[in-house]
């Protein structure tokens, strides 16, 4: 059964660099409180969906809506405004800054603004890592660490929904675990999430649905209920077509 | 060496840098935000001192020049804005954009310099000062409006130096420098704090325009000077660092009088050249400037 309103839902969109269509016509839905995988090859295109969504890119056709409003005339600004937050891959955030500025600084909206002080001590408590480096600059910290802060970044714009990609792009499988589990905590609260991973088993512990985007297409959806042996999920990555 | 002599280089060295620490730090607060040098930062001095100039000159009143500065302030800051508009901001997505606003702003410089002389003919000018009379200082005798522009300056960087640190929209400047894409995803209006930086940048220039208006004399080229010395104190402080900026501007106003004292005015904006060479092929990022990757 799915719910009434989706918190996101995209129809047929499109969307590349210069001439050419990385993004050959998405249609997917995020349901309220629902956690949503996106997996699939490098360089197919899931990045720029993100992109796309957050408007650091404007999509050439197609629509997207969240909560029930339509994007296409909003800005990057405007869509941050509405809650729905894109932490991006690798983020450098801003390295002369302090731990602490950037957090404060986060909370940049006037809607934000409002609960900054709610969502500094939760993203503290969160990531106990961060409130011990606090006077730290951006550019000293380790990758897990940047991690952590790209995340609580996230979560001091007041998130109605969340979108990362690969938030555990080349950590330590104990770190990747730590980030498991504080974005496991996160949509606890309710936040629906889009979430880009490589790792499998990292996605199917986390999600309650995922799409394989593979040549910027939807290949498949895949529930959590439905059994998906490993091997399957393999065969799509490495092009299983020819897999009998 | 007398102790007259030093003091004579330390207060006039001091007062060559507090200006060039005024021109430099908006040169600085645009490089470090934008990533463009504003070759018209200088005729936007000078304008600033024309404005100036004919609002307290025409009223003749000494109420009219709190006024008149505040106007020209205004104005110039204006033209600032007019120019981010026209000039700067059509090219933010081309990847040539430090080149093609290098072009766009020397255009600019000529078009102010020729307009101001259309406009304020080639005599010379020169504000009333600020404050009237003279100042002992170490030893040596400075106008008071000299003394002024050595208490401002470090006032005046102090504030920006605070609202950088901690106003929301001062670090929210810095996080465009920083990294536009990420400050767009924390909900930052990235154009709109260009124009703010471009706002506070074209002031301090015209700030500066009006202090030293009565010290020097004003001509349509009356900024060309300041600019270019500001240039080589922003890449010899180090690209980028406010702090390296400032610190350079001292140090060169320094130099620059103990080499006007020892070799004379003929050579020493030369001999600056060539120091400011030297010290680059030692240290590529400047003085306080950070190794970049």
């Amino acid at each position: 059964m799915k719910p009434k309103a989706h918190a996101l839902e995209l129809r047929e969109l499109r969307a590349g660099y210069d001439a050419y269509d990385v993004l050959q016509g998405i249609s997917l839905h995020v349901g309220a409180g629902e956690r949503v995988g996106l997996f699939g090859p490098n360089g197919h295109g899931k990045t720029t969906l993100l992109n796309a969504i957050s408007k650091i890119i404007v999509p050439r056709s197609g629509s997207v809506s969240f909560m029930g409003e339509a994007l296409e005339s909003l800005s990057a600004r405007r869509i941050v405004e509405r809650g729905l937050i894109h932490v991006p891959q690798a983020n450098q955030l801003f390295p002369d800054m302090e731990i602490m500025e950037t957090l404060e600084l986060a909370a940049f909206t006037e809607r934000a603004r409002r609960d900054r002080n709610a969502n500094l001590d939760y993203v503290l408590g969160l990531f106990p890592r961060l409130a011990e480096r606090r006077r730290q600059q951006c550019k000293t910290l380790s990758g897990g660490e940047r991690q952590m802060l790209s995340i609580g970044v996230g979560l001091m714009c007041a998130p109605r929904m969340l979108m990362l990609d690969e938030p555990t792009l080349g950590l330590s499988p104990k770190l990747k675990q730590e980030l498991a589990s504080a974005i496991g905590e996160i949509s606890k609260r309710g936040i629906p999430l889009l979430l880009i991973e490589q790792d499998i088993s990292f996605v199917l512990s986390l999600v309650d649905r995922m799409y394989f985007v593979d040549h910027g297409e939807i290949a498949r959806e895949i529930d959590r209920g439905s059994d998906v042996d490993h091997e399957e999920i393999m065969d799509m990555y490495f092009g299983g077509h020819a897999a009998p | 060496m007398t102790a007259d002599t030093i003091s004579t280089i330390l207060v006039s060295g001091i007062v060559l840098g507090s200006v060039y620490a005024l021109m430099a730090s908006g040169l600085s607060l645009v490089w470090t935000t934008l990533g463009i040098f504003n070759f018209a930062h200088g005729a936007l001095m000078t304008l600033g001192a024309y404005m100036a100039w004919t609002i307290s000159d025409a009223a003749g009143l000494d109420l009219w020049l709190a006024a008149g500065i505040a106007i020209a302030v205004a104005a110039v800051i204006g033209v600032g804005i007019l120019m981010e508009r026209l000039l700067i901001r059509p090219f933010y997505d081309r990847r040539d954009i430090l080149l093609i606003t290098v072009m766009t702003t020397l255009a600019a410089m000529i078009f102010l310099e020729k307009g101001m002389q259309l406009a304020w003919g080639a005599r010379l000018k020169q504000l009333r000062p600020i404050v009237p009379g003279n100042v002992n200082l170490l030893g040596t005798t400075i106008s008071a409006q000299e003394a002024l522009i050595v208490v401002l300056a470090p006032v005046l960087l102090g504030l920006l130096w605070f609202f950088l640190r901690n106003s929301r929209i001062g670090r929210g400047i810095r996080a465009v420098g920083q990294n536009p894409a990420a400050a767009k995803l924390i909900g930052i209006d990235v154009s709109g704090l260009f124009i703010v930086t471009f706002a506070l940048s074209a002031g301090l220039a015209a700030l500066t325009g009006i202090l030293l208006g009565s010290v020097r004399l004003v001509t349509p080229t009356f900024g060309a000077e300041p600019l270019v010395k500001a240039l080589i104190i922003v890449i010899f402080g180090g690209l980028g660092s406010l702090g390296g900026t400032i610190a350079a501007a001292y140090l060169i106003g320094l130099l620059e009088a103990a080499l006007i004292f020892f070799i004379g005015i003929y050579w020493a904006p030369s001999m600056i050249f060539v120091l400011l060479i030297a010290i680059l092929l030692i240290r590529p990022q400047g003085l306080l400037g950070k190794v970049e990757r």
